[in-house]
C-alpha cells in the first residue's frame, strides 16, 4: 500500500471496528480503507464475519466498538436510511426484493430517495407530484434497459429467474445513485456465463457511474475481473490483504481455507 | 322477489360499514404485520367526534366527514407514535395487549364523557323511496356510495400511486424499505392515520344510519370485521373487503332463511369452515421469506 | 359530572346520618340499604336511597313504627355494593352480622340480587328487592320460594301476560311480531311469555326474531317481519335499542303498533327518540307519576319538593318496599327476623305508591297491578292500569 502511486484520501476508513453478539466476538479490531473508485474484494471461509462487515457499514446493527468514517465523517451511529442518504446502498446475500411489486416497481420506489413530496402530497396526487412520478418512472426504465431486462418491467418481481433477480437487486441498489455499493455475494447461485456476464456489466457500472465497490464473493474468477486489492477475513480478523496474487500464497491464508480450493 | 332484493340492500350496507372498518385492521396489519385491536374504538371515536362537532357548529355531510377523517386519522398516527412504536420490537402479545389496552382507554374517556348512549343528530333531510314493495332511504343510497368511494380510492391509491408503492413494500419488508432509504417510520405514521380515517368514517357513517352513539359501539363491530379481514386474508385490502361482503351477506341470509336465533352460529361456522380450507384468508398468502 | 358530585354528596351526608344515628341506636330499628351507589348503574341506587331516605324521616317525624305497642325510630343504614356481585355480597353479610339490621332493602339489579339473596336465605334476614326481576332472586334451584327473600316489583310471569291480553282486548290487535334481544336474559323471558301469553288469549304470533347485543342493524330481520304483515310489533329489548329498531321498521314501511314492557320506562328512550318514531307505543310498567290516587300525589309531591326531580319506577318500588318493611314488623309486634318475614308472607293487602300488593299462596312475588303508559310529545302519558286475576 505504501507504495501506491498517487494516494487519494480514502473515502471509507474503517478503524478498530469490533462487534460482539452475546459473548461471541465476530469482528475483532477490524481496520482499512477504501480509495474513491476502488473495488475492494472481501473474501473468508463461512462464518467470518463478512455479511456481519456490510451488516455494520450498512446502519443495521451497531459496532460494539471502533469507528467507520464516511468522507471523514463518523457513521457508525447512524441509522441505515441516513447512511443511504449518504450514498452507501447494499445488496444481499439472501435475496431481498419485493417480491409482490413488479420489478419497475422495485427500482421506482428506490428512487423515491430522490423524491421530495410528503406523503400527504403524494395522497393528493398534485402536480408537482405527478411529474416527479413520471420523472422516476423514466429513470427506473432507463436502468432496467442497463440490465437487459426491460421486457419484464411488469412482472413481479418474485417470478423472475434466479439470476435475473439478482441483477434486479444490483440495479435497485445502483437506483439509489450511491457513491460506495455494497455486494454481497452477487453471483451466488449464478452459472458460468451470467457470472461473465455480470462481470462485464458491473466493470461498466464502476466507469459509467464513478461508484467505489465492496465486493464479497467466493468465485475467486469474479473478484479477479474486478478488484485491486482484496482483503481476508477469518473468525472476524483482518488475516491478510493485497492483489490476488499476493493473498494466494500468504501461509495464513492457505491456513485459514484448510485445503479449501483457492483457486 | 323485491323480498329478496330489499335483504341484498340490507346485505350491500352491511358489507359496506363492515369493509370500510376491515380495510382498516389489514391496512395496518400489513405495514406492521400487528392487529390494532383498538381499531373499534377509532370507529367509535369517529362517531363521538361527529356528534361533538355538531353539537359545536352544526356542518354538511361532506365536511363534517372530512374533519371528522382529518382529527381522528391523527389521532391514529399519535396512537401509534406513542403506544405502539415504543414496543414494535416487543413480543407479538405485547402489541395485542398494548391496542387491547388503549382500546379500553378510548373507550373509558369516552364513558367518562358521557356514561349514556347519545342520539346522533341527522346531518341531512333523508327521503325514503318505495317501488314495487323495495324500500330504499337516500340515507341508505349515501352511506353505500361513501363507503364505495373510499374503497375505490384507497384502491387506486395502493395500487397506481408512488405511496401505495411503498405501503405495499412495507408490507413486505420494513427493513428493506428503510434500506432504500425511505422514511418508513413516517409511512407507517400515514398508513395508521389512514386506517383511522377510514374507520372514523365507518363511525360517522354508522351512527348517522344507527343514530345512537355509545361508547361501547365499537366492540362488537370492530370483532366482526376483524374477522371479515382474516377471512379475506389479512393484509390484503380486496380480501377485507371480500370478507366484509361475505360476512355481511351470511348474516342477512341466514336471517332470511333461517330464524334468526341462528344468525351468528351459521355465520360464524362458515367463516371457520373457509378458514379451514384457505387458512390464510381467501385471498391471502402464506408469509413467506421476511425480517 | 354533577351527577356524581351530588352522589358524593349524599353518601357523606348520609355517612354523618350513620354516624350520628349510632349513638342511640339500642332503641331503633335498624334496616339496611344493599344498593347500588357506583359501579354500573348508579342512577338506580341514587333513586332508592332517595325514596328510602324520604320514608324514612317520614315515618320518624310521625314519632316512629309501632312494635309491640312501643313507637321506635327507624335507622336506614345504606351500603353500596358497587353493582358488583361479590360486594353485594359481603354487603348483606355486613349488615346483617354487624349492623344486626332487621331488614334489607336490596340489591335492586338481578346480578347483584341473586347472590345476595341467598345470605339472607342462610342467615334468615328478611330481603327484599325493590326491582329485581330475575325469578332466581326469589326461588331456590328446585322452584321452591325461598324463605327470607322476597320482590316489590312484579315478575315478567305477572307483566307480560297482562300485556298481552291489553294488546288483544283493548287495542283489538291479533297479529304480533316478537323482535327480541337474545342474548339479555330479561328480554328474551319477556318475548317467551308474550308468544305464549298472546296465543292463549286467542292472537296470533306472525313473526319471532332475535338480535344479540351489540347490534345496530336490524333490517334483515325486520324485512323478515314486514313480509309477514304483523298489527303489532312487541319489542322486549333493552332502552337503547329501542329508538333504533322503531326507526328502522318505519323506514322499512312497517306500519304495526309497536309495543313494550317496563324495560322502555327511562327517559332516555325519549332523548334517543329524537325523531318521535315511538309516539303512541304503548309499553307496560311499574308506576306512573300520573295517578289520581292520593297516596301516590303526596308521594310524588314530597319527593319533588325534597330532591327537585319527580320519581322513577326504582324510587316508588323503593318507598313500597320500605312500606312493606314497616307494615310486617307492625305485624309481627316484634324485632325478631323470623316474625318479620313470617308477615311478610301473609300480606294480602298492601296499598303501595306503585298500586296494591298480594302475596297469597306463598308466592313471594307480588300480585300486583301493572300500568299502562305511552309516549306522546316527549312524555310518558298514562294509559290505563291492568288488573290481575
Ligand atoms: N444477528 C446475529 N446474532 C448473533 N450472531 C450472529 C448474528 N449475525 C451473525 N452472527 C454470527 O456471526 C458469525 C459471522 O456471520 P456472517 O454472516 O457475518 O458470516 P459470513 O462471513 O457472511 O459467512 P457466509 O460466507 O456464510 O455468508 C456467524 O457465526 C454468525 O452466526
Ligand atoms: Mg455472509
Amino acid at each position: 500500500m505504501d507504495f501506491t502511486p498517487e494516494k487519494q484520501s480514502p473515502i471509507l476508513e474503517v478503524s478498530l471496528l469490533n462487534k460482539n453478539f452475546g459473548g461471541m466476538r465476530t469482528i475483532i479490531d477490524l481496520s482499512f480503507e477504501l480509495a474513491p473508485k476502488e473495488c475492494l474484494g472481501i473474501i473468508g471461509p463461512n462464518g467470518a464475519g463478512k455479511t456481519t462487515l456490510f451488516n455494520l457499514l450498512s446502519g443495521i446493527i451497531r459496532p460494539s466498538s471502533g469507528k467507520i468514517l464516511w468522507f471523514h465523517q463518523e457513521i457508525q451511529k447512524k441509522s441505515s436510511s441516513e447512511i443511504v442518504h449518504l450514498g452507501i446502498a447494499r445488496t444481499f446475500q439472501n435475496i431481498r426484493l419485493f417480491k409482490q411489486l413488479s420489478v419497475l416497481e422495485n427500482i421506482r420506489i428506490a428512487y423515491d430517495i430522490h423524491l421530495t413530496y410528503t406523503p400527504l402530497q403524494a395522497l393528493l396526487r398534485t402536480a408537482l407530484t405527478r411529474e416527479e412520478e413520471k420523472k422516476s418512472a423514466q429513470a427506473a426504465m432507463e436502468l432496467l434497459d442497463v440490465f437487459s431486462i426491460t421486457s419484464l418491467a411488469h412482472q413481479p418481481a418474485g417470478s423472475l429467474s434466479y439470476g435475473d433477480q439478482r441483477r434486479l437487486e444490483i440495479a435497485r441498489a445502483l437506483a439509489l445513485h450511491p457513491r460506495l455499493l455494497l455486494l454481497d455475494e452477487p453471483a451466488a447461485g449464478m452459472n458460468e456465463s451470467e457470472m461473465y456476464q455480470l462481470v462485464e456489466l458491473l466493470q461498466w457500472i464502476q466507469k459509467k457511474f464513478h461508484v467505489s465497490m465492496l465486493l464479497i464473493e467466493h468465485h475467486m474468477a469474479f473478484i479477479n475481473g474486478l478488484c485491486d486489492r482484496t482483503l481476508v477475513l477469518d473468525f472476524g480478523t483482518l488475516i491478510a490483504q493485497g492483489t490476488l496474487e499476493e493473498i494466494r500464497h500468504d501461509r495464513r491464508v492457505i491456513e485459514a481455507y484448510l485445503g479449501e480450493a483457492v483457486t | 322477489m323485491d323480498y329478496i332484493i330489499q335483504q341484498v340492500i340490507n346485505a350491500i350496507q352491511l358489507g359496506s360499514i363492515y369493509g370500510l372498518i376491515a380495510l382498516g385492521y389489514s391496512l395496518v396489519y400489513g405495514v406492521l404485520s400487528m392487529m390494532n385491536f383498538a381499531h373499534g374504538d377509532l370507529f367509535m371515536l369517529g362517531a363521538f367526534f361527529c356528534l361533538l362537532l355538531e353539537k359545536i357548529i352544526p356542518l354538511p355531510l361532506w365536511l363534517a366527514l372530512l374533519l371528522t377523517m382529518l382529527v381522528i386519522g391523527c389521532l391514529g398516527a399519535l396512537l401509534e407514535r406513542l403506544a405502539y412504536r415504543p414496543i414494535r420490537h416487543a413480543p407479538k402479545v405485547s402489541a395485542i395487549i398494548t391496542s387491547l389496552g388503549c382500546g379500553l382507554i378510548l373507550e373509558n374517556i369516552t364513558l367518562a364523557m358521557s356514561p349514556y348512549p347519545r342520539h346522533m343528530p341527522t346531518l341531512f333531510q333523508n327521503s325514503i323511496f318505495h317501488f314495487h314493495g323495495i324500500t330504499i332511504s337516500s340515507l341508505q343510497i349515501i352511506v353505500i356510495g361513501i363507503s364505495l368511494l373510499l374503497m375505490i380510492l384507497l384502491d387506486v391509491m395502493i395500487r397506481c400511486t408512488t405511496l401505495g408503492m411503498v405501503i405495499r413494500a412495507l408490507a413486505w419488508n420494513r427493513l428493506m424499505v428503510s434500506l432504500l432509504g425511505i422514511p418508513a417510520n413516517r409511512i407507517i405514521s400515514f398508513t395508521f392515520a389512514l386506517g383511522a380515517a377510514l374507520g372514523a368514517a365507518a363511525g360517522l357513517l354508522y351512527a348517522l344510519t344507527y343514530p345512537v352513539v355509545s361508547s361501547s359501539m365499537g366492540i362488537a363491530i370492530g370483532w366482526k370485521a376483524f374477522i371479515a379481514a382474516v377471512i379475506g386474508g389479512i393484509g390484503n385490502m380486496r380480501g377485507a373487503l371480500l370478507g366484509a361482503f361475505i360476512l355481511g351477506s351470511t348474516e342477512v341470509m341466514s336471517i332470511t332463511m333461517l330464524p334468526s336465533t341462528y344468525r351468528d352460529l351459521i355465520a360464524y361456522s362458515l367463516l371457520l369452515i373457509i378458514l379451514i380450507f384457505k387458512p390464510y384468508g381467501i385471498l391471502g398468502e402464506p408469509p413467506t421469506q421476511k425480517i | 359530572m354533577s351527577k356524581q358530585q351530588k352522589q358524593i354528596v349524599y353518601f357523606l351526608f348520609f355517612s354523618i346520618l350513620l354516624l350520628v344515628g349510632c349513638r342511640s341506636s339500642n332503641q331503633s330499628i335498624k334496616i339496611g340499604l344493599n344498593t347500588e351507589l357506583t359501579g354500573e348503574a348508579p342512577a338506580v341506587g341514587a333513586s332508592c336511597v332517595k325514596a328510602a331516605t324520604l320514608f324514612v324521616n317520614k315515618m320518624n317525624q310521625d314519632g316512629g313504627v309501632d312494635v309491640g305497642g312501643k313507637k321506635k325510630p327507624i335507622e336506614l343504614i345504606i351500603a353500596d355494593n358497587g353493582s358488583k356481585a361479590d360486594e353485594a355480597v359481603v354487603v348483606a353479610q355486613r349488615l346483617i352480622t354487624q349492623n344486626e339490621v332487621v331488614a334489607i332493602v336490596g340489591p335492586n339489579i338481578s346480578s347483584c340480587a341473586v347472590p345476595a339473596s341467598e345470605i339472607s336465605e342462610n342467615m334468615g334476614c328478611l330481603m327484599i328487592s325493590p326491582w329485581s326481576t330475575n325469578i332466581h332472586t326469589t326461588t331456590k334451584n328446585d322452584g321452591a320460594f325461598k324463605k327470607y327473600v322476597f320482590r316489590a316489583c312484579f315478575t315478567e310471569l305477572v307483566e307480560i301476560p297482562l300485556l298481552a291480553q291489553f294488546a288483544m282486548s283493548h287495542l283489538h290487535l291479533a297479529k304480533a311480531a316478537v323482535l327480541y334481544d337474545m342474548s339479555s336474559e330479561s328480554p328474551n323471558s319477556a318475548a317467551h311469555q308474550f308468544q305464549e301469553s298472546f296465543l292463549k288469549a286467542g292472537g296470533k304470533i306472525v313473526a319471532m326474531e332475535t338480535y344479540t347485543s351489540q347490534d345496530r342493524d336490524f333490517s334483515a330481520q325486520l324485512t323478515k317481519i314486514q313480509a309477514s304483515h304483523p298489527d303489532i310489533l312487541f319489542i322486549p329489548a333493552y332502552y337503547n335499542d329501542v329508538p333504533l329498531i322503531a326507526e328502522q321498521a318505519r323506514n322499512l314501511g312497517i306500519t304495526a303498533q309497536f309495543l313494550g314492557y317496563n324495560s322502555w320506562s327511562t327517559p332516555e328512550i325519549i332523548q334517543l327518540d329524537s325523531h318521535h318514531y315511538l309516539d303512541h307505543a304503548y309499553f307496560s310498567n311499574h308506576f306512573s307519576t300520573e295517578s289520581d290516587s292520593p297516596l301516590v300525589k303526596k308521594f310524588i309531591q314530597s319527593y319533588q319538593s325534597t330532591y327537585g326531580t319527580a320519581p322513577d319506577d326504582i324510587a316508588a318500588l323503593t318507598y313500597d318496599t320500605m312500606g312493606l318493611i314497616v307494615e310486617s314488623i307492625i305485624k309481627a309486634g316484634s324485632l325478631n327476623r323470623t316474625a318479620i318475614a313470617n308477615m311478610m308472607a301473609n300480606i294480602e293487602d298492601f296499598t303501595g305508591v306503585t298500586g296494591t300488593y298480594k302475596f297469597h299462596q306463598g308466592n313471594h312475588d307480588p300480585f300486583k297491578n301493572v300500568i299502562v303508559l305511552t309516549i306522546e310529545n316527549e312524555k310518558f302519558v298514562y294509559v290505563t292500569t291492568l288488573q290481575p286475576e
